[in-house]
């Protein structure tokens, strides 16, 4: 049975069949039970509010992730955001374009203008391209409140709702995400991903042995802004508004601080990453009259203490990931696993003496 | 060890959705009829970021304690007074983004009676939407675009196009909208109007111009729906009636600016008589100061009625000496006050906060007020009910002028507006103060008050005009 | 047009502010190879520094700049020792991850001890300058571009003929080579960083005598920084004097006809249109 499975999907069977096997897939069986069945349990609020953007996020960063991959750290991802839900929404109102399309062809329009700019980066040093993604984010900005007439971005609009909130909109954000991220993780294991491996490790040896850096990172860029496209457009439909506020500097290291939070460079990085990152934004704003009678005195110059404390301590904790713990929470998760498994053997071990 | 493993994944699921379900079975929640009296909860849709937002703060929580203090809100359904709760919502910069999700919360999980406030017009625009679904009151105090209650069908959509996704179709929904503000084109219409019977008199006098010749504004604005809004919405007023006014320059920069210099230099070659500066305080006091400091446009600048704050006077400091600011509450034109209801409110609020207030708070103030009465002259918290009686409201008007003397939500038409009264301040340097103080230059009168005009409009020291 | 031409010295006041804090950035690049995106931070914290030297012990405006100076300088000094020495030599992306959560930390800790509402620095001089015909040009513009030319020219006196000069290019040139010449590399580390983080230090208190400023106006000068740096080629200090004035002059320009909302883009635009042309930027990357 197996062996036919095998036959029949060549490549992509041989590696979901290593994944069956492996120890992660009951991981990730665990995490997608959990994924579908929390919303049962929650008020509306929760999932509208907390859980769903989560799921959004998570498309979000995997997005910057995989860019990431191939060595490119874009500081302007926002940008790529913003145009996915402004293209997603503008189809449905001003084309009429059916809203089942409405998504994926924002995500393509996305990628299309990725490819525009990343015909002008993929030549650059990481810090370069850091730079040009992030002007790019500031330059759109401009561009779209030009045309504002049409696209009426300085006010903003409603965006046009493909299913109904609540639920039927978690779902079919959790099935969104659920596919891109598999289909992410299927990328990475193919000969392309090993191809952004290697780019990023050292460019140099890449190119010596033959490997086209210039074409696969123009490709980690196109795929990326693709599935940042689609967060975009998701993006809009769940908060129902899109305006170029959308394009701020704060959406664009939102992903970074995740991914590196959560993990750079794994699959569960940027799940762990924005689980963690929208908890905080979420719930910690409620101890923040709390903050305020507390450390309020000492501030004199803020009227609330709480935001500013807490995007303070945001950055810390990114400074104190980025130098100590490098692989972010994902090796911490890692390292309690093996030392479980550890614990288990050595358990196994006295029990058969 | 993949059994094991499989067996403590399943457990922890169990465990998990247990605890979650069971937490859950403990949120009871509201009843459909509410038989037990409890606190209203009214919701303040503030950005805390700004001085106008903290204004508005502290505004709303005199109104709740004095309405507390004076023993609550009389509901008959249940016959007993009750206290006001104050909910903050708190939207930080009001980006759409961060304007929504609060007043979800709020709407959702604190399940608010009513709320109030609201901020920019975009954030409010967007944030609305939730009040709109889940049928709750929400009086706007601020957001000057008129949208925020005629976006529905009985407001003709606000003249937006078919497809602009800003038209809404719930008719029900959007009778629970309620601006008690003024928009952009009441505001500007004031202005323009100033400049033509007021200046532009004075201005042929002084330097002997042609009576043909037209006031030439220069019009220096925000990039956003605001400051396009007040452009716009000027120059239509200017055509519309007629007035002796060329716009000679109209520029815009970005929301987020602090450097005007270029802007006003590029302003000061059009050779303006005056300059209508449109932006909230941080933004027109760096205009105001830069543009006589730093540039040398020594001309006359004409500020936004939401710059009405304490905070204006104390940024422009000795640079604000005759500037003109329109406004709607004037908490520095006086004693003696036009309105004896402000006296009482100014020496309230600077006894309690050491400071003095600004508009959007004064707003507010009357805000929680009329809520009050439109509680208790409903009998009850049903949001229905209330939305029908503020709808009818009829008390006389409080820290913010109205064209007939009381507050009315535009009775006879279904959207809800009111007709406020704005007037044009000069500011004038205090020397006891060390700051600039006002007095109101234009109009003469107004309709529930009489006289109003507390002085005569004068060309600042050092006024440059335009060219002849 | 009279105000062609005062905008034209605004552009040059601007650009001079630009100058100091690509001169910074390029000689931390130049030695180090290292890549600070919290570098207009700093010169956000100095414009504070001078702001309470000014204020809370009373100091002249323009001695301030001195104070800011130093106590950058020691912040930089702080953070090559805490934070970018430990990620040197990994991933380079670590670099971009640490200075952003580094601007995350100065712009909250700006706006915790100081507050949100804009301040500017009293200058003795406010108010006053010179008047050619029409245009009036104030003595604080003035002033700023001697500071900033008193600066560059002290630069380059300690580039060229100091010790610690002649150790940096050394190590700029070859970090290696001049290890086994006995060159502390650690020490030249630190002081490189200190150098242009005191740049940027001097930048700031300028900046907040000129302009007003609050926590956020860090973060596009450090792009405009960099993307002079680009224009005028990585590591070469000319190059990002001229790259800085063409920079202010031509936003300002700008500016003055089409209006301020193009003033961050054109930059951007400016930055995108020479990389596609020449990506090595207008006077090329300096040779190794």
């Amino acid at each position: 049975m197996q062996k036919m499975f095998a036959n029949l999907f060549g490549s992509i069977g041989r590696e979901l069949l290593s994944f069956y096997r492996s120890e992660k897939f009951y991981f990730v069986l665990g995490a997608m039970a959990i994924g579908a069945i929390i919303p049962l349990f929650v008020s509306d609020y929760v999932v509208g509010e907390v859980l769903t953007p989560m799921i959004i996020f998570t498309i979000y960063a995997s997005s910057w992730n995989l860019l990431a991959y191939s060595g490119q750290g874009s500081l302007g991802h926002a940008a790529f955001l913003g145009i996915g839900g402004f293209a997603s929404a503008l189809l449905a109102i001003k084309l009429g374009v059916p809203p089942i399309f409405c998504l994926f062809l924002g995500s393509l329009f996305s990628a299309a203008i990725g490819l525009l700019i990343g015909l002008a980066c993929v030549r650059l040093k990481a810090w370069f391209l850091a730079m040009v993604t992030f002007g790019f984010s500031v330059i759109i900005v401009t561009l779209i409140s030009q045309f504002d007439t049409v696209i009426g971005g300085i006010m903003g609009f409603p965006t046009p709702l493909l299913v109904e909130r609540g639920l039927a909109f978690y779902y079919m954000t959790f099935a969104l995400a659920t596919t891109s991220i598999f289909t992410m993780y299927l990328l990475m294991k193919s000969k392309m991903g090993l191809a952004f491996r290697a780019i990023h490790e050292n460019e140099l040896e890449a190119k010596m042995i033959g490997i086209n850096t210039a074409k696969y990172r123009l490709l980690a860029f196109v795929l990326s802004t693709f599935f940042a496209g689609l967060a975009g457009g998701l993006y809009a439909q769940s908060i129902r508004y899109i305006q170029v506020s959308v394009f701020d500097a704060y959406y664009s290291f939102l992903p970074l601080m995740m991914v590196v939070i959560g993990g750079l460079r794994t699959m569960e990085g940027p799940i762990i990453g924005s689980v963690i990152i929208i908890s905080i934004e979420s719930y910690l704003p409620r101890i923040d009259p709390i903050m305020q009678g507390l450390m309020g005195p000492l501030f004199p110059s803020v009227s609330n203490v709480g935001p500013p404390l807490r995007m303070l301590s945001l950055g810390l904790f990114l400074v104190i990931v980025v130098i100590f713990f490098p692989k972010g929470v994902s090796s911490l998760l890692h390292k309690i696993h093996n030392y479980f498994r550890e614990e288990t053997k050595k358990a196994n071990n006295i029990e058969r003496k | 060890m993949q059994k094991k493993l499989i067996a403590i994944v399943v457990v922890a699921i169990v465990a998990v959705s247990a605890i979650i379900a069971g937490w859950q079975l403990t949120q009871v929640p509201s009843s459909e009829a509410e038989s037990e009296a409890r606190s209203i909860k009214i919701g303040l849709v503030a950005c805390y970021e700004k001085a106008e937002g903290q204004d508005m703060d502290r505004a709303a929580k005199m109104a709740v304690q004095e309405i507390n203090d004076a023993g609550g809100v009389y509901v008959a359904e249940w016959d007993t007074n009750v206290d006001i709760e104050l909910v903050i919502v708190d939207t930080e910069d009001d980006s759409t983004g961060k304007a929504v999700s609060p007043v979800t919360r709020a709407v959702l999980e604190d399940e608010v009676d009513l709320l109030i406030g609201g901020y920019t017009s975009s954030g409010t625009l967007a944030d609305q939407v939730v009040a709109i679904e889940n049928r709750v009151p929400y009086i706007i105090t601020g957001a000057s675009s008129s949208l925020v209650t005629r976006r529905g069908p009985q407001g003709n959509y606000g003249g937006l196009a078919e497809d602009n996704q800003l038209r809404i179709e719930d008719e029900e929904g959007m009778s629970y909208m309620f601006h008690y503000c003024t928009t952009t084109a009441d505001y500007s219409k004031t202005v323009v109007n100033f400049f033509a019977e007021s200046m532009k008199p004075l201005l042929d006098s002084t330097y002997e111009f042609n009576a043909s010749r037209n006031l030439r504004l220069a019009i220096l604005y925000r990039d956003d729906a605001f400051g396009k809004g007040v452009k716009d919405d000027s120059k239509a007023i200017i055509a519309s009636e007629n007035l002796p006014i060329d716009v000679v320059a109209e520029r815009a920069y970005p929301a987020t600016a602090t450097n005007f210099q270029t802007d006003l230099t590029a302003i000061k070659d059009a050779k303006p008589d005056a300059v209508y500066v449109v932006d909230f305080i941080a933004g027109t006091s760096e205009i105001i100061k830069q543009g006589q400091r730093d540039v040398g446009l020594n001309t006359v600048y004409i500020a936004v009625e939401c710059c009405e704050d304490p905070q204006l006077y104390t940024l422009l400091g000795e640079y604000g000496e005759g500037q003109l600011l329109e406004s709607k509450f004037a908490p520095y034109a006086g004693p003696p006050f036009y309105l004896s209801a402000i006296e009482t409110y100014v020496t309230d609020y600077q006894e309690k906060y050491a400071t003095l207030p600004g508009m959007m708070g004064a707003d507010t103030y009357d805000a929680f007020y009329i809520a009050k009465d439109a509680i208790e002259r409903a009998g009850t918290v049903d949001k229905a009910a209330v939305r029908d009686a503020i709808e009818s409201s009829a008390i006389d008007q409080m820290l913010i002028m109205t064209e007939t003397g009381k507050v009315e939500f535009s009775t006879g038409v279904n959207y809800h507006e009111i007709a406020p009264v704005t007037f044009v301040e000069q500011l004038v340097w205090n020397e006891d103060v060390g700051e600039c103080r006002s007095v109101i230059v234009y109009p003469d009168t107004a309709p529930g008050v009489g006289t109003l005009k507390q002085a005569d409009f004068v060309l600042p020291a050092g006024y440059q005009s335009g060219s002849p | 047009m009279s105000g062609l031409v005062e905008t034209l010295l605004w552009g040059v006041v601007n650009g001079c502010i630009y100058i100091l804090l690509a001169t910074g950035l390029n000689i931390i690049f130049g030695v180090m190879k290292l890549v600070n995106f919290a570098h207009g931070q700093l010169l956000m914290i100095g414009a504070y520094v001078a702001f309470t030297a000014a204020t809370v012990f009373g100091l002249n405006a323009y001695l301030s700049i001195l104070v800011a100076i130093v106590t950058i300088a020691l912040i930089g000094a702080g953070l090559e020792r805490l934070t970018f020495r430990r990620v040197l030599g990994t991933d380079k992306l670590n670099e971009i991850f640490v200075s952003l959560g580094l601007i995350y930390v100065f712009e909250n800790v700006a706006v915790l001890l100081w507050g949100n509402k804009l301040k500017q620095i009293t200058s003795p001089f406010q108010g006053l300058g010179l008047s050619l015909g029409e245009v009036s040009i104030s003595y604080d513009l003035l002033l700023a571009i001697s500071v900033v030319t008193v600066i560059l020219i002290a630069l380059f006196i300690l580039m060229k003929k100091t010790k610690i000069g002649l150790a940096m290019r050394a190590t700029s040139q070859r970090s290696d080579t001049s290890m086994l010449m006995g060159v502390n590399i650690e020490k030249v580390y630190i002081f490189t960083f200190a150098l242009g983080a005191a740049l940027a230090g001097a930048a700031g208190a300028l900046y907040g005598i000129i302009f007003p400023f609050n926590p956020s106006i860090g973060a596009l000068p450090t792009i405009k920084a960099f993307a002079i740096i680009m224009l005028g080629g990585l590591g070469s200090i000319p190059g990002a004097i001229i790259g800085g004035l063409l920079y202010g002059i031509a936003e300002n320009t700008a500016v003055y006809f089409l209006g301020g909302i193009w003033q961050d883009a054109i930059a951007f635009a400016l930055l995108i249109i020479v990389l596609v042309i020449r990506p090595t930027g207008l006077f090329g990357e300096k040779g190794e």
